[in-house]
């Protein structure tokens, strides 16, 4: 999967599940301070993002790391990654 | 003890929006009966009708509010908006402490419930449920979500009393505003239509099951032809309040509570009794230190079964007599379960402030175990103001609350 592909499904999961408009995801945002989500939503972005892309992500530790929405790009890169691996 | 007023109703029925377009719809002697089609994939299920709401505007209401609302919380929300409005309230004021939030439905969302079961039963797995599905499942869902929206830090309960949920909401309410506990109360339930809470009235025998080919005479209460209820859905809030309180801020004020009661019969799981009904009614009048003679009009419970329709009609015949105008709103409005109490509440005061009482709609023939008390079978001119609301629930549970339209003149 491609960056742009990651990025693509990533931002479809923050407007479909948390209604965020296109514009404002950017990597740099801050998915709690910017994008407004707090800890029960972050609990529906890991159930969203298994779906989205076939992973499974819930008992990661690395989840609690996220900050920004680059962050979770970053992430879900190195998923695959290793999932490949 | 203080008096408590209504000063502000709000509604989603099966046939509007809102209670000024369920008032308007009633007028027309509309329904909102619908066959269901789809629900024939459900082996068993033998009642293919139901009274569905509109879903409309869901995304006025803030997603951090919307995301832990099923269907029914969200018309709990629109109707208690309604509500606020109608009552002239501020928004910012509700989170004085004195204001507070009672409201039932039969059980936690049945949409929710029924995606979640789908979803993680078949895999038996946890980790595909969502954290908002949890909340929308929850028994109290209606209540909590309500109190959340408003930014209420009053007195929150949930009466979840399946068909008397919401009745006993406004009787819960009126108690707590009478005793000085709270200032104001946003009070009513809410309910939604799904196969498995047909589902479940069918299998007990209850449902309407004749009618599917003419979803518009399914649910016809006290009628020879009655064969079950039809499952409705919607939301009734209502903002009761102190009468002082009210008039100094110089509210509108629609009815005044006058009394209320709520009882089990003590006999059996599931068949009301006369005389557990009746017994429901005068305790009910005798806290609004009323004697029968007073009431000019009793809102049936009535919903359209064989055993319950003729039981109410015995306890209104032993308690009022023959001349007192009756009838029940869910010939149009199907049975709306935990919302019925406040729904047609909203409605029958909606009627009385337009001068007339609403008829028992798909009345045609009375039963003969219903006759002996005067059916209102076509709109009917009024200047009643006390009347008797009624609503009974599976588990052996009445409620009666005692009402007068607030007209100007009022002693207060």
């Amino acid at each position: 999967m491609t960056r742009e592909e990651i990025i693509a499904k990533t931002n479809a999961v923050f407007a479909e599940s948390f209604e965020i408009e296109p514009e404002r995801l950017k990597p740099e945002a801050n998915v709690f301070l910017d994008l407004g989500l707090d800890s029960l939503d972050t609990v529906d972005l890991v159930v969203a993002i298994q779906k989205k892309f076939g992973v499974q992500i819930r008992d990661d530790e690395r989840v609690r790391s996220i900050r920004t929405l680059g962050d979770v790009y970053d992430f879900i890169a190195t998923i695959q990654q290793e999932k490949q691996g | 003890m203080k008096r408590v007023v209504i000063t502000g109703m709000g509604a989603v029925s099966p046939v509007g929006g809102t209670a000024a377009e369920q008032a308007d719809a009633l007028d027309a002697g509309r329904h909102g009966l619908r066959a269901m089609p789809e629900w024939a994939a459900y082996k068993g299920l033998r009642s293919l009708v139901a009274a569905p709401a509109e879903l409309k505007n869901e995304k006025a209401i803030p997603r951090q509010n919307r995301r832990s609302m099923s269907r029914m919380s969200i018309f709990a929300a629109q109707a208690a908006q309604e509500a606020l409005r109608d009552a002239g309230l501020a928004p910012e004021g509700l989170g004085d402490g004195r204001t507070g939030c009672v409201a039932g439905s039969t059980t936690g969302s049945a949409i929710a419930l029924a995606q979640v079961y789908e979803t993680m039963l078949p895999e038996k797995d946890f980790s595909i449920l969502q954290s908002m599905q949890f909340f929308q499942c929850l028994s109290h869902t209606v209540a909590m979500n309500l109190a959340q929206f408003l930014g209420l830090r009053g007195v929150l309960l949930a009466t979840n009393a399946a068909c008397a949920s919401s009745l006993q909401a406004i009787g819960a309410a009126f108690d707590l505003v009478r005793s000085g506990r709270q200032d104001a109360v946003f009070c009513g339930g809410a309910e939604e239509v799904h196969a498995t809470v047909t589902g479940s009235f069918d299998m007990l025998m209850a449902a309407s099951t004749r009618y599917n080919d003419r979803p518009e005479a399914a649910s016809r209460p006290f009628d020879a032809a009655r064969d079950g209820l039809v499952c409705g859905e919607g939301a009734g809030i209502l903002v009761v309040e102190e009468l002082e309180r009210a008039l100094a801020r110089g509210a509108r004020i629609r009815a005044e509570i006058l009394g209320f009661h709520t009882c089990s019969g003590g006999s059996h799981i599931s068949e009301s009794n006369r005389d557990g009904i009746a017994a429901c009614m005068r305790a009910a009048l005798a806290d609004a230190r009323l004697e029968p003679a007073a009431i000019e009009y009793v809102g049936a419970h009535a919903t359209a079964t064989l055993q319950g329709d003729g039981e109410e009609a015995a306890a209104i015949r032993a308690t009022f007599g023959g001349q007192v105008p009756v009838s029940s709103l869910k010939g149009n409005l199907g049975h709306t379960l935990g919302a019925s109490g406040a729904i047609e509440l909203a409605a029958i005061l909606a009627g009385l402030e337009r001068g007339h009482l609403y008829p028992t709609r798909n009345l045609e023939t009375v039963a003969a175990e219903c006759a002996g008390i005067r059916h209102v079978t076509a709109l009917e001119p009024t200047s009643a103001r006390t009347f008797l609301k009624n609503s009974f629930a599976f588990g052996g549970i009445h409620a009666s609350l005692v009402c007068r339209r607030w007209t100007e003149g009022d002693p207060a």
